[in-house]
């Protein structure tokens, strides 16, 4: 009876959770200012050329008087990026289910999986831009291509580290392995997929910003190549700014969502994870 | 307490007719082999047993010995290399499709996106789809009472200490009205106190419910407290080396634990598990 209360009361603080992770946030945002300011001072002090690293407000200044282009380049990203994620979550989870339900086929196929994972998949979007042109098409299967991988072998994961008890218990009520896949095996695999999905959703912001490298006539990608072009370095990093952003935000709609839809999942802290 | 007694009174009459009764639980000649790494491992040999209907018996034995094993094998889990067992004179799958046994592990194995009551429900509601989901839940909660934990149908289960955990465990169990219940070390996780509270639980059910109840344990107080009888299992190769009845009256309270059958049960048990040790090493 020692750890009765110890989790207890994950329903009734969550507003109290959201003050204290934006006051958990403080520091991090000083050490940011902090940065930012020694930076300006370091780029004043020295003289250094705008085209080899701009000031912060050099770089603000840009954001302000291209926030136009910037919103419209951004708009295109957050499409490719949306459309690549959806389709990479929804591929990565076929590939981990058929690879569970049918044994024999999932040991062909996951080798297979893994050598494509180690194909440099940078490499993949002239080919893809040569297949299907400019458009959307070329940018959603490179990041399909990137995103997929770490949903797959998440679910995976999850799917596989049912403990055998319970998996024993279904069998001693005569319940079929369809009904240990849906009742078990699916839920108990969400909190991984939502690991999963998390890092797929970073990667897809990656994927898009590559496949637009390669060939594009807009998005983010398309404003830092084309700024590169004009030796206009505070755009290059108002683009990125932009960039970050997008990420971040499409980043904590999965953590909300994870924290609606499985409530029950090990919180995870990346500085007290041993503790 | 007056009506324990009277029950328990009944209870060991109707034991006497048992005796005569065939087997509830019959293993004739198991033997189980495992493949491990390619090469073929006898795990279980030669294992005759018979479980009347409404005892309580207990397997106890070195890691190991095979217990575990021969409680998958009754549960249907493992089908034996060798020999024959019945469950009410079915094959275990058939028991399992009668629904007639129910399961408790060491770990309780909820679902943490479930709260107790759901929990204790699951397994009915897996086994039988027709059922309504309120009949299920009503059943829950009955058996929740049954086992103490009326005030705690609504908690997840990383909100429940392990005792409590494992009174869920036994009471989704108990949901499916086996005929059998199954324990592979139900309290082996549980502090020293919480165990004696579990097995004062479990006694408590059987008395009020005439299940049959096969329980694997490492522990000797509990295999003598809780049971009519005790097969001692020894290793090299896996087998029964002595089956041994407790003579202990019912009803059974603290003050059996204090009781000479007790200490003498208690003691010979040990020197067999003691001898059986040994002969593992070897």
């Amino acid at each position: 009876m020692t750890d009765a209360t110890l989790d207890g009361s994950g329903g009734v603080a969550s507003r109290g959770a959201v003050g204290k992770g934006l006051q958990g946030l403080i520091p991090a945002l000083l050490l940011a200012l902090g940065l930012v300011v020694f930076w300006e001072v370091v780029i004043r002090l020295f003289s250094v050329p705008t085209f080899v690293l701009p000031a912060p407000t050099a770089i603000f200044a840009s954001l302000v008087v291209h926030w136009k282009p910037l919103l419209v380049a951004a708009k295109a990203t957050a499409l490719e990026v949306l459309f690549g994620f959806v389709l990479s979550a929804v591929v990565g989870i076929a590939v981990a289910l058929v690879i569970v339900r049918f044994e024999r086929f999932g040991r062909a196929l996951y080798p297979l999986i893994v050598l494509f994972q180690n194909v440099p998949k940078v490499a993949l979007a002239p080919i893809f831009i040569l297949w299907f042109g400019y458009d959307l098409a070329p940018k959603i299967l490179l990041i399909v291509v990137i995103a997929f991988f770490p949903v797959a072998i998440d679910m995976l994961a999850g799917l596989q580290s049912v403990e055998p008890s319970f998996i024993s218990l279904m069998r001693s009520v005569g319940a079929s392995q369809g009904k240990i896949m849906m009742r078990v095996r699916i839920p108990h695999s969400l909190p991984h997929l939502m690991a999963g999905l998390k890092v797929a959703i970073t990667f897809s912001v990656i994927g898009a910003i590559v496949g637009e490298f390669a060939g594009a006539n807009q998005g983010l990608g398309y404003v830092i190549q084309f700024a590169s072009t004009q030796l206009d370095t505070p755009l290059i990093f108002a683009a990125l700014i932009v960039v970050s952003v997008l990420g971040l935000a499409f980043y904590y709609i999965i953590e909300f969502a994870e924290h609606v839809l499985v409530p029950w999942a090990p919180k995870f802290d990346p500085i007290h994870s041993a503790g | 307490m007056n009506v324990r007694v009277m029950t328990a009174a009944a209870r060991n009459a109707a034991f006497a007719a048992e005796k005569s009764a065939p087997a509830h639980i019959a293993a004739r000649g198991v033997a189980v082999d495992f493949t491990v790494e390619g090469r073929r491992q006898r795990v279980l040999n030669e294992i005759n047993l018979a479980v009347p209907k409404g005892s309580f018996v207990s397997l106890i034995g070195p890691s190991g010995c095979g217990k575990s094993t021969l409680l998958k094998v009754m549960a249907g889990l493992v089908a034996p290399t060798e020999g024959e067992m019945t469950v009410a004179g079915m094959t275990p799958q058939q028991a399992v499709k009668a629904r007639l046994i129910g399961l408790v592990f060491q770990e309780a194995t909820l679902l943490p996106w479930k709260n107790a009551l759901e929990n204790a429900a699951f397994l009915l509601m897996t086994a039988d789809d027709s059922i309504k989901k309120s009949d299920a839940f009503d059943r829950a909660a009955a058996m929740l009472r049954l086992v103490g934990l009326e005030d705690a149908d609504k908690k997840r289960p990383n909100q429940l200490s392990g005792g409590m955990r494992q009174r869920v465990a036994i009471a989704r169990a108990l949901a499916l009205d086996p005929e059998v219940l199954l324990m592979d070390e139900p309290f082996g996780a549980l502090d020293a106190i919480t165990r004696e509270e579990m097995s004062d639980c479990l006694l408590d059910i059987w008395e009020r419910t005439h299940k049959t109840i096969v329980l694997v344990t490492h522990s000797i107080d509990e295999a003598v407290f809780l049971s009519r009888e005790v097969h001692v299992m020894g290793t090299g190769p896996a087998r029964i080396i002595e089956t041994l009845p407790i003579t202990l009256p019912h009803p059974r309270t603290e003050d059996s634990y204090s009781a000479p059958a007790f200490a003498a049960a208690e003691a010979r048990l040990r020197s067999l598990l003691i001898e059986s040790h040994k002969r593992g090493r070897r």
